[in-house]
């Protein structure tokens, strides 16, 4: 083309003087890596989906796992705990997108008072996460059976009454059917099966072994995101405290760290689902 | 040097704006909060009833993937501000993204997923027996 007509100019690339993404080098390459962190994640949940579509008749229900709350020993409350974890994870990202709006009005103060929220939920969601791990590996002090039942290798977990506490070990309750057996046939279960303890990486109370696998990998993965982008929200903190976003003239550096952060955010939502709804 | 313009745009403080559309765009965001908290709660609530309720696998799937998608929705498009980037990031980033995810769901997860368990349940039941690890005791 001869021509340079000024349609043209507008949109001849970097060269051109303007870039056609409308935005920022660093911004861009942000995105760029976002889309490859995310690219691994959809694997590693589409694998999750994979393995759980082919042992589905192992696979546990999450709110026979997932019941556990702080200082309420022994109540069989499923969900509430992650959902508070969810609300601590949303409720930083709030914060964050606040300091990156504080930024784009130049106010340093306001910055530093959203970020510094944002770092204490980040901590707030790395310590629950513990106290989720710590559950998850110890299990219940009946542990569970594993055996043979109609065609595929159930885990069956012994029948507790959770209004009283009482724990009837005759009576034992596959995850997720909640189908209670005679006391014959417990009997039978627990003399053929094999029993176990807590959750490792060989095996778990709960259900087939990739599930406890793939508990530890993908929240694990993730909460290893959580903590890394509580430690670079951290070093931005001190940059904007030392002054050197007002020296630049514009707070893009939270900009680029806050899209990190929504993405850990966007991450859990797809993790919550997949764990611990569905 | 002759790539490099000085009349290049600068995009970083572009973005800067004033005391009234700040608080436009606060009042926009606490709107999305109120929403994916909503959404989360409604979630829990019916992940805790579900089985009271005896309600199908397959409502449970499509109302929380639903859901999912919709917050994710919120999440990209209001707090990372894609909603705000030209067309054309947006497209460099939704595409080729979509475009591997969606044949990695329907691929893998879904269509291979239940093969093998099919082809699972074809085998001998005595390849079924030793799984499980071993007894090992704390």
């Amino acid at each position: 083309m001869a021509g340079h007509s000024a349609e043209m100019h507008k949109y001849s690339g970097w060269g051109g003087g303007v870039s056609p993404l409308g935005a920022s080098y660093g911004k861009v390459f942000m995105w760029f890596f976002l889309i490859s962190d995310a690219l691994t994640f959809s694997g590693f949940l589409c694998a999750y989906g994979f393995m759980r579509h082919k042992f589905a008749g192992e696979w546990p229900d999450p709110a026979a796992v997932f019941h556990h709350f702080p200082f309420l020993h022994g109540k069989h409350l499923p969900l509430l705990y992650v959902g508070f974890m969810t609300f601590i994870l949303i409720m930083s990202s709030v914060t964050m997108v606040l300091a990156v709006e504080a930024g784009h009005r130049m106010k340093k103060q306001a910055v530093l008072f959203w970020l510094g929220l944002t770092i204490i939920g980040g901590f707030g969601f790395v310590g629950s996460q513990a106290w989720e791990w710590y559950n998850f590996i110890s299990g219940n002090e009946q542990g569970a059976v594993r055996a043979m039942h109609h065609g595929d290798v159930k885990t069956f977990q012994f029948y507790s009454d959770h209004k009283t506490h009482v724990i009837d070990t005759t009576r034992l309750v596959p995850p997720g059917g909640h189908e209670a057996l005679s006391v014959e046939e417990s009997g039978k279960l627990k003399a053929s099966g094999k029993r176990v303890y807590g959750a490792s990486l060989r095996q778990n109370e709960y259900g087939h072994t990739l599930f406890g696998d793939f508990f530890f990998f993908i929240t694990g993965f993730h909460g290893f995101h959580v903590f890394s982008g509580v430690m670079i929200n951290l070093v931005i903190f001190i940059m904007v405290a030392r002054g050197m976003m007002q020296r630049r003239g514009h707070y893009e550096m939270v900009e680029k760290v806050g899209l990190y952060w929504h993405f850990v955010d966007l991450v859990w939502v797809f993790v919550f689902t997949f764990f611990y709804l569905l | 040097m002759s790539e490099f313009h000085d009349d290049y745009p600068s995009y970083e403080t572009m973005a800067n704006h004033d005391e009234a559309s700040g608080k436009k765009t606060r009042k926009k965001i606490w709107l999305v909060f109120t929403l994916l908290l909503v959404v989360t709660i409604v979630e829990i609530f019916v992940g805790m009833m579900a089985a009271d309720w005896g309600a199908s696998k397959l409502f449970l799937k499509v109302f929380f993937i639903s859901f999912t998608i919709l917050k994710a929705y919120y999440i990209i498009y209001s707090f990372m501000h894609l909603g705000d980037e030209v067309k054309w990031l947006k497209w460099v980033i939704i595409a080729p993204y979509s475009g591997f995810i969606l044949y990695l769901i329907f691929m893998m997860t879904i269509g291979e997923g239940n093969f093998s368990k099919e082809a699972r349940h074809d085998l001998p039941p005595a390849t079924e027996q030793h799984k499980g690890g071993g007894g090992e005791h704390h």
